[in-house]
């Protein structure tokens, strides 16, 4: 670990001299040369010794004899396996929507708006995205180097982004914005239309019909201007009709085997592009359907038999056995069927949720060649970026995860992920997540940074697991933006605004009766180590 | 243990011949019993008679006596649909179809089949005047949604008069929904009519408009699709049986009037509870009724009826069905039908009518089902007593010539899994030790 100095001086500077601010994102594109490490390219054949040169964020060469530039920093990769960065292929966890009010106004007036019908394609999940310095890392430490976000909620819920795990910036992290449209059957619990299933999917294919009639009715206009009305402009129609003509792919939420065939019929009937989004992994049932109609599926990583199952409608024993022995094989009936599938982390969320419920499938039986190119090449070609991501060669976005080990194993020992060619060491975690904790630090501590010659106060309220807190410096009192405990391990975060320049904390540490000892992250490199002690 | 209630045929294996013997057959044809045998092959009735002779490999299932029936037809049902049954956003809403929303894993369907009920035709709710299309399904239990619908089966529409599309029984927030009364109802009936003429006139005028163009000019602008009015333009040119929800005898003969103003057919009143008062005016129309034997009383318009109901539409030759609207009434359709013999002294034949062929005339599928007759499905029930004894139990369900549902089988598995479990649990509890 690196003393401090930078952190001070950094600090000193914005006390003393006005700059404009740092911005670290930029500018960070180094060459990098990881020697003699396996790699595991998806796109060939797996090398056991093998180098990759990593260039203004692309792979410039990869390969068993290449050449190392001169200028490249060297990475040495031996024990080492390099995976592409692996793939989230629809999730929303990252995305923060603001908390709504219940107005009991709104139903003696009978005013509803299009929200509370469902229809919100307007709603981006860039516009949404909640990325932290955690999020991140927490990403990485399972090999996770891009994420799709799409809003979830309504009928048409919401157009998705693709983001690079490379920046807490989301328009430096954005990969691809608004390129897929949600659409769910999810009726409005509200007295408006549509109120059920079955008015759910009569207006889906409405709101197609008339996206597509406005899209006709606007290219005509374009074309003649004149013997014809002029069209009427419409904000939803615009969105949709992309949609509705082909020209962006949607996305079905599907709940059970029902929707899966119902959306089927829907994008046949519209000729769309689509994925099917298979919500309880129900799509074993409907393979020859699926084989038909040539359809992709994105599988969650949730077991549980879907309410119209018969599983779940009888006892317990048998909702845990479908559970354990029939809905987790999804992917491996999938698999064996050649339908094209990738995972999403919808239903489970985080990122090792997400990696142990991948797991869990190979476990029960689906190849491990499989699972992984579930989560590289074929997400991406899914979200129409194969030529981008998801192998590692040579063009490609240096999206790479380096694991002592397997990728896939229960706990996978990641050292370091590059995103957009950016470094990103992995910090040796010593939380052990799940553990009741074993300390209490309510109260007010003083920290210590090592080499940055003041000290500060943290005031921290813990209640059972989560931690909370005020950050005392002498730039000001910050928030914590996160923080837990279990066992003796703590991590905690904030965000440091100082002169209007942004600055990620990140701190880990071990407790010890009144003491606490560990490390504090700054930025995407800057780290150091910090004590701590009680206040009485 | 789903592996008991998740399978389909419970013999052998589909599609292969079945002989039935021994049986007391209520051939509903005609008031007949005959003591015999029935031959089943490729899932159709291929003879019935006494001392029938089958080939070798046929399986035979000996009746000893038991009483059969052909599988009950339950008209009106609500079951297998997968979410809300009533599509409460609109006040019109024939765009919405039951086809796309059917749950093939309703435990219901099998309980239907343990109560002798082979077909039902599910349904739309009330709650609209207008409300959703309707489909026939063939209890296939064990199989797919798809799989499962009556092929060939005449399509439905649902409409309702009276408190339910008023919305008169519940209290929901918001300003008050038209219509709020009777002759709202119909009259607002009356305006997606003419708003559906104005729609198929436009489109008319384009279609013609189109055949003249000769390519130069303006192309015609083809008007909006409207998915909700094609149905109803559909409904206007007969292609769907309508299938009107209604108690009182008044708005009936009104929208009877209607019907001949638009030139359209109304197929059956559901419910219909006081349609013993307007029996001339049915068999006129040549309406249907589908109700209750004995369920009155549960709210205003459904006062002024009585059990008798059914024996007196009957008698003066409208064409009477006895329904379930409902997942228990089911699986006990045969007690029903025993009321109508008690109150108001409905011939047995009659009785047993009301379940199996009326219901099969007024879904259109009584070419297929209705009667247990050479060339028919073989949709059967077997009882161990008369159905209409009160006493009677169903023993057994065939869909198709296949057993779907045998009782003593079904408590036999019951009891080995029971005992299986228990077993696993002392091996548990011994494994511990």
């Amino acid at each position: 670990m690196k003393k401090l100095s930078g952190l001070f001086l950094f600090f000193v500077c914005l006390l003393f001299i006005s700059q404009p601010p740092l911005n670290s994102e930029e500018g960070l594109h180094s060459v990098w040369a990881i020697k003699d490490c396996r790699v595991v390219s998806i796109s060939g054949p797996v090398l056991e010794k093998g180098t990759i040169i990593i260039r203004d964020g692309l792979i410039q060469a990869v390969g068993e004899d290449v050449q190392i530039p001169v200028d490249a920093e060297i990475f040495d990769g031996s024990n080492l396996t390099a995976y592409p960065g692996m793939i989230d292929a629809l999730g929303q966890y990252l995305l923060k929507f603001p908390e709504e009010k219940y107005d009991p106004g709104k139903f003696m007036s009978g005013e509803f708006t299009e929200k509370d019908r469902g229809i919100t394609p307007e709603l981006c999940a860039f516009d949404h995205i909640n990325l932290t310095r955690a999020t991140l890392d927490k990403n990485h430490s399972f090999g996770i180097t891009t994420v799709h976000l799409l809003p979830q909620r309504g009928v048409f819920t919401g157009q998705g982004s693709v983001f690079s795990l490379s920046s807490s910036n989301e328009s430096q992290a954005l990969l691809l914005k608004d390129g897929f449209l949600g659409i769910g059957y999810s009726p409005s619990s509200f007295m408006v239309y549509p109120n059920s299933l079955m008015g759910a999917v009569a207006l889906i294919k409405q709101e197609l019909s008339d996206a597509v009639y406005y899209d006709m009715k606007q290219q005509r206009w374009e074309k003649e201007k004149s013997g014809i009305p002029r069209p009427v402009y419409n904000k939803k129609y615009e969105i949709l009709s992309d949609y509705a003509t082909g020209k962006k792919p949607v996305i079905f939420y599907c709940r059970n085997q029902h929707d899966i065939k119902r959306a089927l019929f829907i994008a046949s009937e519209f000729r769309l592009k689509y994925l099917i989004c298979d919500l309880n992994n129900e799509a074993f049932r409907v393979i020859p359907e699926l084989k038909d109609a040539r359809a992709k599926v994105i599988c969650t990583l949730n077991f549980k038999p879907p309410a119209t199952s018969l599983y779940a409608n009888r006892s317990r024993e048998e909702k845990e056995w479908a559970e354990k022995e029939l809905y987790v094989k999804n992917a491996v009936k999938l698999a064996e069927a050649g339908i094209p599938f990738a995972f999403s982390s919808l239903e489970t969320d985080d990122p090792k949720s997400f990696m142990e419920g991948i797991q869990k499938v190979i476990a029960n039986g689906l190849p491990q060649e499989k699972a992984l190119e579930a989560l590289t090449i074929n997400a991406a070609s899914f979200l129409g970026l194969d030529k981008a991501i998801g192998s590692i060669e040579k063009g490609k976005i240096a999206n790479l995860v380096l694991v002592e080990g397997d990728i896939l194993a229960e706990k996978p020992q990641v050292k370091c992920v590059f995103a957009d060619g950016k470094k990103y060491q992995i910090k040796e975690k010593k939380v052990v997540e799940g553990e009741k904790p074993t300390v209490n630090i309510t109260g007010n501590w003083e920290i210590d940074i090592e080499g940055a010659g003041f000290k500060f106060t943290i005031a921290f309220t813990q209640e059972e697991g989560a931690l909370s807190g005020v950050m005392t410096t002498p730039f000001g009192a910050f928030d914590f933006t996160g923080g837990s405990v279990t066992g003796n391990q703590i991590y905690f975060e904030t965000l440091l605004s100082v002169g209007g320049q942004d600055m990620d904390l990140y701190f880990t540490a071990e407790v010890e009766g009144d003491t606490m000892r560990g490390t504090v992250i700054v930025g995407t490199e800057d780290s150091a180590e910090f004590t701590g002690k009680r206040i009485p | 243990m789903v592996g008991l209630v998740l399978s389909g045929a419970v013999y052998a294996s589909p599609g292969k011949d079945l002989l039935l013997k021994n049986g007391q057959i209520l051939l509903i044809k005609d008031d007949s019993v005959i003591e015999g045998d029935i031959l089943i092959k490729d899932g159709k009735i291929a003879k019935v008679g006494s001392g029938i002779k089958a080939a070798a490999e046929t399986e035979v299932i000996d009746l000893d006596g038991k009483w059969v029936m052909p599988g009950i037809i339950d008209s009106h049902s609500h079951i297998a649909i997968e979410g809300s049954v009533n599509e409460m956003g609109d006040l019109m809403t024939p765009e919405v179809d039951i086809k796309d929303v059917i749950n093939p894993e309703d435990i219901s369907i099998f309980y239907a089949l343990t109560g002798g009920v082979t077909s039902i035709h599910t349904m739309h709710g009330s709650g609209n005047p207008i409300g959703g299309r309707g489909i026939v399904l063939k209890l296939r239990w064990g199989k797919t949604a798809e799989e499962m619908i009556f092929e060939g089966a005449p399509l439905t529409v649902k409409w309702a008069l009276g408190e339910n599309p008023k919305r008169s029984n519940f209290f929901s927030p918001g300003p008050a929904r038209y219509p709020r009364t009777r002759m709202g109802v119909e009259a607002s009936i009356r305006y997606e009519f003419e708003k559906t003429k104005d729609y198929m006139a436009q489109w008319d005028g384009y279609r013609a408009k189109v055949k003249k163009w000769k390519g130069t000019g303006t192309k015609p602008l083809p008007p909006r699709k409207d998915y909700r009015l094609e149905v109803m333009a559909d409904i206007l040119k007969g292609k769907y049986w309508v299938r009107c929800h209604a108690y009182q005898s008044e708005e009936m003969v009104s929208i009877l009037k209607l019907c001949k103003e638009y030139g359209l057919k109304l197929v059956c009143f559901e419910h219909g509870l006081e349609g013993y008062r307007i029996t001339n005016e049915l068999v006129e129309y040549e309406v249907a009724v589908s109700t209750f034997a004995d369920f009155w009383s549960y709210k205003w318009e459904a006062y002024y009826t009585m059990p008798h109901a059914v024996a007196l539409m009957a008698k003066r030759g409208v064409l009477v069905a006895i329904n379930s609207d409902d997942g228990e009434r089911m699986r006990h359709l045969f007690n029903d039908a025993a009321k109508a013999v008690r109150f108001g002294g409905l011939s047995e034949h009659e009785a047993l009518k009301t379940l199996t062929i009326n219901p099969a005339i007024l879904m259109g599928i009584d070419q297929q089902t209705g009667t247990i007759e050479a060339g028919k499905d073989a949709d059967l029930a077997v009882f161990n007593r008369h159905p209409l004894d009160s006493t009677t139990v169903c023993e057994m369900t065939l869909v198709d010539g296949e057993v779907l549902f045998d009782r003593t089988k079904y408590l036999e598995d019951r009891q080995k899994a029971v005992e299986e479990k228990k077993k696993k649990e002392e091996e548990k509890k011994e494994d511990k030790e």
